[in-house]
């Protein structure tokens, strides 16, 4: 079972691996980008994870939400509306839950991706984040039908995310910035996907 | 008055932006302008949550009218999206996010929504905020109407899309006028404020506005390409629905149950019959459409004056066309009143509608403003790859021609007094609708003897003449006298002159009656060498005019015409029917059917067009179905099924060689075994067409195995002359009377085995005063158009064998086509002057 306690653990970690591999991501997206992914996203996991604790707000899902909106106002590039969707709309499952559970946590993500989707519309296969997300979520939901606890999902969602991400490799990028070098964006890993892997990776850490 | 909001990556960006478009919009007067840009800390980005605000902000001052979004580029869209979602949807039905590039939609918008437009008013306006530029780069690189997006982007980026539909172009023809027509008004009825655009991710054309006729059709979709619809606003789903609804039925484009017998019972090219007085020569007061109706220079009123003008115009025009078309309807099917739709069409066209605004605004008049318009959207059309789809250009001008008219109050084409039509080019269009009874002829200044108008035209019997470029700038009123069979014209013509065009228009007309009269006598020389003229026949209806007019079968059926209204190939059986009925009206005379002639100037619906850098020395006719046989065979084998019970002969067009002949026998003979017989139909005679140079020189060793040839006149010159035929500026060279010519008709004759017909089917044929003489070269059946059928006879009748055959022996040695003229034009005289002693009445030709 994960707490608040466990969900700011989360962003903390994430905040802390992001900062860590920020110059690894921004060599990726200057690759295929516009150079400021990296920063973008320790800037806007620093500022979550900088969020006061005792900041008004109280429940799981209102975390969650304010971390949305901090993400929404400080990363800048795409991925700010991106993931601060994911945050926004991962919160609705887990409304009113003080402890969430193996169920709750698959619902919360698949509600966070297909939120993702929504806004960036993008498809598998697109060159996006979407396309660590998608086999993550795949492989949480069929650990979690295999009755395994939800560290044991989240474990199976952090490898697929990254078997995912590394897929990205030779695509052609067909969304975002990227897409605009056209076929000169294949043999290049998405910066993207690899921050969302982090992200999951730095969830398996945590949520338990 | 709606506010605007500004989203960008960066503040300086934006805040410049609103600056620059302040100064198009100076004062205190113009709309509020937020802007949601940068993140706090002064680094480049968005911020939705600012964005949000920016929104609410614009809302309150706007009164709640409503907020533009323009945004530049990547998170900025996807902010101001996640925006509306954190706004929720009451104020979110009041913002529409413009797919507008930043600084060109935020100038336009700025200054439309200072002159109070509301929010979908703007909106459209912003979209087409790229339009002066392209147009203005268009003419030196050719590309798409809106390149806003780099080709690279490829055809799934659009940042600004919230719901898209991907709809598959399945008419045989494309998007062409008719089929974008009912995209445009389908987005026009479903949801005429949301803003709906089309890409065609085939071609990468687009994307344009869907409520925009001539920039959808610049989108140049053909069968088979994949367009995408994108559509914003809170009826874009069901606007996108419908569409797609539209194309499932291939924008009305697919046949129709029952199309076929429709097609072969329209009267496609004769209109209404032979109303013209069928005299090839004419006298009377010049009538004018100025066809080249110039706006220019014409001083301007008010800007609120040009603006009523042009409106009053353009809804008087409409209200003409539709009326035109249900006319049309009733007279001569749909698919002819929906030209006239077509045209109504493209008058209510925004995008039309928005360059005028712009033009008035400057200073232009109504005419100007109006024509320079027009001529620019026509431009979009002339440079389209597709060729069914750049004769678009004409509608566009034909339609932007009625309104010019109403501008500067000129007469509209449909009201014309009594008299000789002076054109720059006869049109099909104007052809079939122009009054034979009140328009005695036709003089074109521009344009060749063969264009599909001009057919029309003399198949309706009016008399025609092409080419005289003195005549460009005769007025209207002057009085005119021409003959189309000698190529004279006088101008103002004095009184001996007017006598004589008198004389000869009585002497025709009595030839006229007496030849119908006769008509349905057989032809015999004087001395006693039996002939046969037949019929070139499109429809059905043409062949029962034919057989009224005394043609003894028809020398060629045109199948590519008879069924040119056919989306879809017709069935074997559909086919059988209708050539039954042709050979049924013509009974008990055979009829010559020619297999599909696709290729050079005659696409076929149902047949892919090859691009090809030469049609005319392409895949034509036979050679188009070596390697896909199919749509041949389906025709052969109806054509033996009919044969089974009627005298029919099938002719093989565009034949060059030996292996020609020998593919088409070995076709032939497998549709006769598909069609249930043993062998060939007993009924059923085979012949080739004779139109390549090569064919008539080695026509000996073609015709072992077959029946009859049959000379295709028209493609035999332009192919000898090297001349395109429907080249006006080539008539010097394209005189199908020069020697070289008549020496093939002659080669071909020698060159059968003793006792083949012969036959000619071109415009020659049609000619009765060359009926002696290509009798003379051997021709033994004329085929000629239902209308010259009876004078080509009475011709025939009149003179002997042994005449025409001199005739062609001198004809053989004059050194060109004038001479050839001069020669015939003496034995008319003195044919005339022996008539004339015979009937006292008669006259002379000048």
């Amino acid at each position: 079972m994960a707490d608040l306690e466990s969900f700011r653990a989360w962003v903390a970690d994430a905040s802390a691996t992001l900062t860590d591999q920020a110059e690894h991501l921004t060599d990726l997206d200057r690759a295929i980008g516009d150079g400021d992914h990296g920063t973008n996203m320790a800037r806007g996991f620093a500022a979550c994870a900088a969020l006061d604790p005792e900041a008004g707000y109280n429940g799981i899902d209102a975390y969650l939400k304010m971390v949305g909106m901090t993400l929404v106002s400080t990363v800048g590039g795409a991925s700010g509306p991106l993931y601060g969707t994911f945050f926004l709309r991962l919160a609705g499952p887990l409304a009113a839950a003080d402890e969430v559970g193996v169920h709750q946590v698959g619902q919360a993500l698949r509600a966070g991706v297909e939120g993702v989707v929504a806004r960036g519309k993008a498809q598998l296969g697109d060159k996006t984040m979407y396309d660590a997300l998608a086999p993550a979520l795949e492989a949480f939901d069929e650990a979690s039908r295999d009755g395994q606890d939800l560290a044991s999902c989240l474990e199976a969602a952090a490898l697929a995310a990254a078997a995912g991400r590394d897929a990205t490799e030779p695509l052609v990028a067909r969304k975002g910035r990227a897409s605009y070098l056209g076929e000169r964006s294949a043999g290049h890993i998405d910066p993207g996907a690899s921050s969302a892997t982090l992200l999951i990776e730095a969830a398996a850490r945590t949520l338990v | 008055m709606i506010s605007v909001v500004v989203v960008s990556h960066s503040r300086a960006l934006a805040d410049a932006a609103v600056a620059l478009a302040a100064q198009m919009a100076p004062g205190p007067d113009g709309p509020r302008v937020e802007v949601a840009a940068g993140l706090d800390d002064g680094t480049l980005g968005t911020d939705a949550a600012a964005v949000a605000a920016a929104i609410q902000r614009g809302d309150e001052a706007s009164g709640h009218e409503g907020v533009l979004v323009l945004m530049d580029l990547g998170s900025a869209v996807l902010s101001a999206e996640l925006a509306l979602e954190l706004l929720g949807p009451e104020v979110a039905g009041r913002v529409r996010l413009s797919p507008a590039p930043l600084l060109e939609g935020l100038v336009v918008a700025v200054v439309s929504a200072r002159s109070g437009r509301d929010l979908g008013e703007v909106a459209a306006e912003a979209a087409g905020g790229l339009g002066p530029k392209t147009a203005h780069l268009l003419p030196d690189d050719g590309a798409g109407p809106c390149p806003e997006e780099p080709s690279v982007a490829g055809p799934t980026t659009s940042p600004h899309r919230v719901d898209a539909v991907e709809l598959e172009v399945r008419g045989p023809h494309g998007l062409h006028a008719r089929p974008a027509a009912r995209l445009v008004a389908c987005a026009a009825e479903v949801a005429p404020q949301t803003i709906v655009r089309v890409r065609n991710l085939t071609s990468g054309r687009g994307p344009v506005d869907a409520l925009s006729l001539s920039r959808v059709a610049t989108l140049d979709a053909r069968q088979g390409h994949l367009l995408l619809a994108e559509a914003s606003g809170p009826r874009a789903r069901e606007v996108l629905e419908s569409l797609t609804e539209l194309a499932r039925d291939g924008f009305g484009d697919l046949p129709r149950s029952g199309a076929v017998a429709e097609a072969a019972a329209v009267v496609d090219t004769t209109g209404g019959g032979v109303a013209g007085s069928g005299l090839d020569a004419a006298v009377g007061p010049v009538l004018r459409l100025d066809a080249r109706l110039d706006g220019h220079g014409i001083p301007a009123g008010s800007v609120a004056e040009e603006r009523v003008r042009w409106r009053e115009a353009l809804r008087e025009a409409g209200e003409r066309l539709d009326q035109l078309a249900e006319q049309a309807r009733r007279q001569l099917g749909d698919p002819a009143a929906e030209v006239f739709e077509a045209h109504a069409t493209l008058l209510r066209d925004p995008e039309l509608a928005r360059d005028v605004s712009r033009r008035l605004v400057e200073g232009q008049s109504a005419a100007t403003a109006w024509a320079e318009t027009v001529e620019a959207t026509a431009a979009w059309f002339d440079q389209l790859a597709d060729p069914y789809q750049r004769e678009r250009a004409h509608d566009v001008r034909a339609a932007g021609e009625r309104v010019l008219r109403l501008i500067v109050g000129a007469p509209e084409p449909e009201s014309l007094g009594e008299g000789i039509l002076v054109v720059e080019e006869l049109d099909p269009g104007l052809a079939i609708s122009l009054d034979p009874r009140a328009v005695r002829g036709v003089i074109t200044w521009h344009g060749g003897e063969t264009g599909h108008g001009v057919l029309i035209a003399v198949s309706r019997g009016v008399p025609v003449l092409t080419g005289e470029e003195a005549l460009r700038d005769v007025p209207a009123g002057t009085t005119v006298a021409f003959d189309g069979r000698s190529r004279t014209v006088e101008v103002d013509p004095g009184e001996e002159v007017l006598t004589a065009f008198e004389e000869l228009l009585d002497h025709r007309r009595r030839e006229r009656d007496l030849a119908l009269e006769t008509s349905a006598t057989p032809v015999v020389t004087t001395d006693g060498v039996p002939l046969r003229v037949r019929a070139n026949v499109s429809s059905l209806a043409m062949a029962r005019l034919a057989a009224q007019m005394g043609a003894q079968g028809a020398g060629l059926v045109r199948t590519e015409a008879v069924f040119g209204h056919c989306l879809q190939a017709p069935s074997v059986d559909e086919q059988a029917q209708v050539y039954g009925e042709i050979a049924a009206a013509l009974a008990p005379h055979p009829v010559a059917i020619r297999t599909w002639d696709v290729g050079g100037d005659k696409p076929l619906p149902f047949m892919p067009t090859v691009v090809e850098a030469n049609p005319f020395l392409g895949t034509r006719g036979l050679r188009a179905f070596v390697h896909d046989p199919r749509l041949l065979l389906d025709q052969l084998e109806a054509i033996c099924r009919v044969a089974a019970h009627a005298e029919v002969q099938v002719l093989f067009p565009m034949v060059t060689t030996r292996s020609d002949v020998d593919l088409a026998l070995t076709l032939l003979r497998e549709a006769a075994t598909r069609a249930g017989g043993d062998g060939l139909p007993p009924l059923l005679e085979v012949g080739i067409m004779i139109e390549v140079p090569a064919a008539a020189l080695n026509v000996s060793a073609l015709t072992e195995g077959l029946d009859l040839v049959s000379i295709g006149s028209n493609d035999l010159s332009q192919y000898a002359l090297a001349a395109d035929r429907g080249n006006g500026d080539l008539a010097a060279w394209s005189d199908p009377l020069e020697p070289a010519v008549l020496r093939l008709v002659r080669a071909t004759c020698e060159g059968v085995p003793a006792g083949m017909p012969v036959g000619l089917c071109g415009a020659l044929a049609g000619e009765p005063g060359l009926a002696g003489l290509l009798a003379g070269l051997g021709v033994s059946q004329l085929s000629a158009v239902p209308a010259a059928v009876p004078l080509v006879k009475e011709r025939l009748r009149a003179g002997s064998m042994a005449g025409f055959r001199e005739i062609a022996e001198r004809a053989l040695d004059c050194p060109d086509a004038a001479s050839v003229r001069a020669l015939l034009g003496q034995h008319a005289d003195a044919r005339r002057r022996e008539s004339v002693s015979a009937r006292p009445a008669g006259g002379t030709a000048r």
